[in-house]
């Protein structure tokens, strides 16, 4: 008599098995497999299903909807079409930059980057410090983006030295002209302002990051970074 | 054919959502919640996880809405998005070793981050049971894999079809199907200590 292996029971007792009936039959006749077949059975009775927290509708709701854009028609066929305009648009954007960079390596210490739709940025490392700020920026935008419980004491309290840092290095990047530097740390320092005066709470940075674009920003702030290594490299 | 797979009510909210009606969704999220949350619950095993990674299911799901092609269930669709953003949540947490969430446990306890699902029938005696009981539950479920408990628990507790968790796991049907099999496997065990030995 051929005995059933454990991995056929457990098919059987979870309703997966192809050879139900023949194995119903063994285990009426076979007392070492019908052990077996009932022990697993008494395995999956054992971790049923427990009881979950239901979950609060009207909460999540309105979480929810606050992050929902409205969709329109025009917007769901847009892309269709959309489609070679933005090869055409990547493909000058490469040229563009490719010419750039040419250019720049030939005469050209500046040198200028688009940051998020804020335009060209200038690049000279007014105060060689924002490279240490910019630096912690992303770490703690990293932070942010990767938790969605509450933040530690010790990055609420960095949080905090780096909104009074900030202040100063929008102050500087406005006096010298370097409008898109400005922007994005205006944007650092409103998320900053949130995490300082919001009481931590369980959905504190998973709204943020929703409601704040903290991903963006980040990206902002490692273009801005990459921008000033690249100037700092120039300059030595 | 494709709206005979869909209930009506629904593929209207679809189509008011898709129209610019984004409070529609709400009709989706009544229905649809409460089960995504629960399966998000049982791959996170705690509730804030669940309900970020339900809430993330339901957002991508809202942005994907135009490329929902109707000819699947909308709560099999959610299905599959909540088990894809829950299972990267837990590898997410597990990658922080510093994040401990409030997870389930018999008594709710701030240093330990647990919580205790209320059961208003339960009386001492069947508490102190309980409490053991599920004390040795959660030690066997957590020395499974997260690929095993998820086939495991969306399998068994939610009886989700095999094809579908394969599907959210990335897997071929027949590797959840193994999946599934070394988790009971392992469970039982896990029961020796209990049932006196293997049988």
């Amino acid at each position: 008599m051929r005995h059933f292996t454990e991995e056929e029971l457990i098919a059987y007792q979870l309703q997966e098995s192809s050879e139900g009936a023949a194995i119903g039959r063994h285990l009426e006749d076979c007392s070492e497999c019908a052990d077996i077949s009932e022990s697993i059975a008494e395995t999956l009775r054992v971790f049923s299903a427990d009881p979950t927290p239901p979950p609060d509708l009207e909460i999540n709701w309105q979480r929810l909807r606050g992050n929902l854009s409205v969709l329109t028609p025009e917007s769901r066929g847009s892309w269709r079409w959309a489609w070679p305009a933005v090869g055409l648009a990547t493909a000058a954007l490469i040229l563009l930059t490719f010419f750039g960079v040419h250019a720049h390596h030939g005469n050209d210490p500046k040198h200028n980057m688009a940051v998020n739709g804020h335009g060209p940025i200038t690049t000279e490392p007014a105060n060689p410090a924002i490279a240490n700020h910019l630096d912690a920026a992303e770490r703690l935008l990293t932070e942010v983006n990767n938790s969605s419980g509450p933040l530690d004491d010790a990055t609420r309290e960095q949080a905090h030295t780096l909104l009074l840092k900030n202040a100063v290095y929008v102050h500087d990047a406005r006096e010298s002209g370097d409008l898109a530097s400005a922007a994005v740390l205006e944007n650092f320092g409103r998320v900053l302002t949130t995490l300082d005066n919001e009481p931590p709470t369980s959905h504190g940075t998973w709204r943020l990051r929703l409601e704040m674009n903290t991903s963006g920003l980040l990206l902002d702030i490692r273009v801005l970074r990459q921008n000033d290594d690249l100037s700092q490299g120039v300059s030595q | 054919m494709s709206n005979r797979r869909m209930d009506k009510a629904e593929t209207e909210a679809i189509r008011a959502v898709l129209a610019g009606d984004r409070d529609a969704y709400r009709v989706l999220m009544d229905r649809h919640f409460c089960a995504v949350a629960r399966v998000a619950f049982r791959i996170t095993g705690n509730q804030d996880d669940a309900e970020e990674a339900a809430q993330e299911a339901f957002l991508r799901a809202y942005n994907k809405l135009p490329n929902f092609r109707q000819d699947s269930k909308f709560s099999t669709w959610i299905m599959r998005i909540v088990m894809n953003t829950a299972i990267n949540l837990v590898e997410r947490r597990n990658r922080d070793l510093s994040y401990h969430a409030p997870r389930v446990a018999e008594e709710t306890s701030a240093a330990d981050h647990t919580v205790r699902v209320a059961d208003r029938q339960a009386g001492p005696e069947s508490i102190l049971l309980n409490r053991e009981a599920s004390s040795m539950r959660r030690a066997a479920m957590a020395e499974l894999t997260p690929m095993e408990r998820t086939a495991f628990t969306l399998r068994h507790m939610e009886d989700v079809p095999m094809t579908e968790i394969a599907a959210a796991l990335n897997v071929t049907t027949n590797s959840a199907k193994q999946a599934v099999f070394r988790a009971v496997s392992k469970l039982r065990r896990s029961l020796t200590p209990v049932a006196g030995g293997l049988r």
